[in-house]
């Protein structure tokens, strides 16, 4: 018997770049970046003060005071973005619930609230104790099973920023292995003083909006927003009449074992990961037609994970383009791997390989195509999508576009 | 459902605890029914007395780790980087002896990294950029504890930390059951960590959890070396347990909450020793619907944690003599729930 074969079934999102489903394929389609001022809080003390920040976002044309109250700005887009993925799916009520799981990659969770527990601790103006009760981030995989009646698995990922792309590739193995019929996944990180904080004191934000792969870059653009697919075996999904989005078609996650905040400079663990994801989905190298790059835009990222793709791919690396579209959402940590594998699925989708923009010049480093010269159509059906986090927590995840769907048949 | 085919086997357990470093201190503590909990200081606590928690006074990071490595790492890592190493040596598992891209980690982290985020912002709220540690930042991460051991042991394999309530460490030994049964990995480390610091207390005492679920809070650290039976065997490792089953539900709900508890308890009403972790009030409804020869609540000894389920399993897996069926049942007042079943010794 063959495996499941895992079908998307419906994406969600809201980001620094986009608040839908429809404005975020349009972003990755036009190249319109979301890095601009942030205003969340007070970064006048630092030398960077943009990032992506979910902009004109009021939790009161969502939520009712109750629930702005009870969650967290990083709850809150999970509940966005998770019930636009529901909604597409029209998913409620075709499952027992207790077959429906949910799987999210997080981050900091409720840290933002937190901080103004802290300072009012600091300060002996003690704030309100509430501002606590979300701080961990499967505070939002409550909320989310709970929202939406989905009483199956729940699991929280938190391996920084490979959380929700591990997470994806999870609950695909969840369905896949028998023990769900359809899983909630995807990721949600809201931006936080902590992260600001902490990637400013190791000096890897870029005073502009990120570069990923150019000559001159600085660093990351930080940002926020959260992601998130349904997930069906196709053979259940077809027979319920869902439209077929896409397809998970496989993932593969490990631990470098080589430092907690540097890349092995080589690339090997990162091919290796790319290479056992590849395996894992039953997919030929020759077969992708491009790569969603982890793509920070730090210097060491983006020469490490050149070096990974060119020990995958050897001599048809430069021809299969490693773009990033952290220069249009951001660095969204804990969210990236969701956020990057729906615009992924969407590009895919509209028969497009996405620009990866601010481009400042060629790095002799970077000596593959990147898609710096603007987005390009193509006929390719799969792509990969890599996410790399601190610790070494690396994963990377096989993903097919809708077509796929014909040829299956 | 989730039966494991091949069953997993269990060649290897560890842990440090507010009763001590090892397994068997726990257990005793445990056997004999002597808590381990002491007072919280009053500083702590102003105003509030009585309250208890579980620390891991006798874990001297030192004694495991060089000094100067050990002050790099937060607490929850030097749990995990002593308590790996304490697990693959009772596996027989010797560094470089097996592909290190066949070995995994798996862990449960309830708060790690939490006092080092709380440290490192104190630096800024206080002082400003100038304030700021950069040398804090890595292990604000959840998965720093797994990833410092994969680090110091070399791991290659499958890495993943999950934080899901107080069924954290379970989560993680499904995904390393999953990873050793598909084939992603020949050996998975597996459990929870978590850690315990003055901050949390004050963050407990103000939300008022003091007296409800964090009431004698514990911290510490418990895994577990899984791997396939015949792997086991062909290396000659000796096979303390073996992990026959692995079922969660999210949450019961409301109106066919028996729906949820026989999803989750499915042939496995029965069992000759039992032992569970979270809330006693959230375990209850699963308690009801099982028949045991013997019950045990570690929490009430060496003090709960989000984390756990390794120092649980780690205990099951001493207690289980060759053929007896065990049982662990986890849940969380939202849930999720668990109930992983055990069979003591080798399969036949």
């Amino acid at each position: 018997m063959s495996p499941k074969r895992i079908v998307i079934t419906g994406l969600g999102t809201i980001n620094g770049a986009a608040k839908t489903i429809p404005a975020f394929q349009e972003a990755i389609i036009q190249g319109k970046s979301g890095i601009a001022p942030l205003d969340l809080f007070d970064v006048s003390q630092y030398a960077t003060q943009i990032g992506s920040q979910v902009k004109e976002y009021h939790p009161a044309d969502y939520f009712s005071p109750r629930q702005v109250s009870h969650l967290s700005r990083t709850d809150q887009l999970a509940l966005i973005a998770a019930n636009e993925a529901v909604t597409m799916s029209a998913i409620s009520g075709c499952y027992d619930p207790y077959q429906i799981g949910v799987c999210i990659g997080g981050g900091v969770g409720g840290m933002l609230h937190a901080e103004e527990w802290l300072q009012g601790e600091l300060s002996n103006k003690p704030a309100r104790p509430g501002l606590l009760r979300t701080l961990l981030p499967d505070s939002s995989t409550t909320a989310l099973a709970h929202s939406f009646g989905f009483a199956g698995y729940q699991g929280s990922i938190t391996t920084a920023c490979s959380s929700s792309g591990t997470a994806i590739g999870w609950a695909a193995d969840l369905i896949r292995s028998g023990r769900q019929q359809a899983m909630l996944c995807g990721g949600a990180d809201a931006l936080t003083m902590l992260t600001f904080a902490g990637f400013n004191a190791l000096k890897v934000v870029d005073p502009n909006p990120c570069a990923p792969f150019s000559a001159g870059r600085q660093g990351l653009s930080l940002g926020e927003g959260a992601a998130f697919l349904v997930l069906e075996d196709e053979q259940a999904a077809r027979g319920r009449g869902a439209q077929i989005l896409g397809y998970l078609l496989g993932y593969a996650l490990l631990g470098e074992a080589h430092h907690m905040t540097a890349p092995e400079p080589g690339g090997e663990s990162a091919a290796r990961v790319m290479n056992a994801a590849l395996s894992a989905a039953g997919v030929e190298h020759g077969q992708v037609g491009w790569i969603n790059a982890h793509g920070t835009g730090t210097p060491l990222n983006d020469v490490g994970e050149s070096n990974a793709v060119k020990l995958v791919f050897g001599e048809r690396a430069p021809q299969v383009p490693l773009i990033s579209t952290k220069a249009i959402t951001g660095h969204c940590l804990g969210a990236a791997g969701a956020i990057e594998a729906v615009a992924s699925v969407l590009a895919l989708n509209v028969g497009i390989i996405p620009q990866t923009l601010h481009f400042r010049g060629v790095d002799p480093e970077c000596d593959l195509d990147y898609g710096h010269a603007g987005s390009r159509t193509t006929d390719t059906r799969i792509a990969l999508s890599n996410s790399f986090a601190f610790g070494g927590n690396i994963t990377s995840i096989v993903l097919g576009s809708a077509a796929l769907q014909q040829e299956v048949c | 459902m989730d039966r494991f085919t091949p069953a997993i086997a269990i060649t290897g357990t560890a842990a440090v605890s507010a009763a001590g470093i090892g397994i068997k201190p726990a257990l005793e503590a445990l056997t004999s029914d002597t808590s381990c909990l002491k007072p919280i200081p009053d500083d702590l606590v102003a105003g509030k007395t009585g309250h208890c928690w579980g620390r891991a006074d006798q874990f001297k990071a030192t004694d495991f780790i060089p000094p100067l490595k050990a002050r790099k790492l937060d607490r929850a890592s030097q749990f995990a980087v002593a308590v790996a190493g304490m697990a693959l040596v009772d596996a027989g598992i010797v560094k470089g002896a097996f592909p290190s891209d066949r070995i995994g980690i798996a862990l449960g982290s309830g708060f790690g990294g939490i006092a080092n985020a709380s440290e490192f912002l104190s630096g800024y709220y206080q002082a400003g950029v100038p304030g700021l540690s950069p040398m804090l930042f890595p292990n604000t991460v959840a998965n720093a504890a797994a990833s410092n051991a994969s680090i110091e042991y070399g791991l290659q394999g499958p890495n993943i930390t999950f934080i899901q309530r107080f069924c954290s460490a379970e989560t993680a030994i499904l995904a390393a059951c999953r990873f050793i049964e598909e084939g992603r990995a020949d050996i998975m480390l597996a459990g929870g960590v978590d850690e315990l610091t003055p901050q949390m207390i004050r963050g407990f005492a103000a939300t008022g959890q003091l007296t409800r679920y964090a009431a004698g809070f514990g911290e510490g650290c418990g895994m577990l070396v899984l791997e396939r039976a015949e792997h086991a065997r062909a290396r000659g490792a000796a096979i303390a347990a073996q992990i026959t089953a692995i079922n969660t539900v999210g949450f019961l709900l409301p109106g066919v909450e028996q729906q949820g508890i026989n999803h989750l308890l499915q042939a496995q009403g029965d069992c000759d020793q039992l032992i569970f972790s979270g809330p006693e009030l959230a375990v209850k409804p699963l308690l009801n619907s099982v028949n045991a020869g013997s019950t045990h609540y570690p929490s009430r000894i060496i003090g709960s944690s989000l984390a756990m389920g390794g120092i649980a399993l780690g205990l099951l897996t001493a207690s289980l003599q060759p053929g007896e069926q065990g049982l662990q049942l986890a849940a969380s007042p939202e849930g999720p729930y668990y109930a992983i079943s055990l069979r003591g010794g080798s399969p036949a």
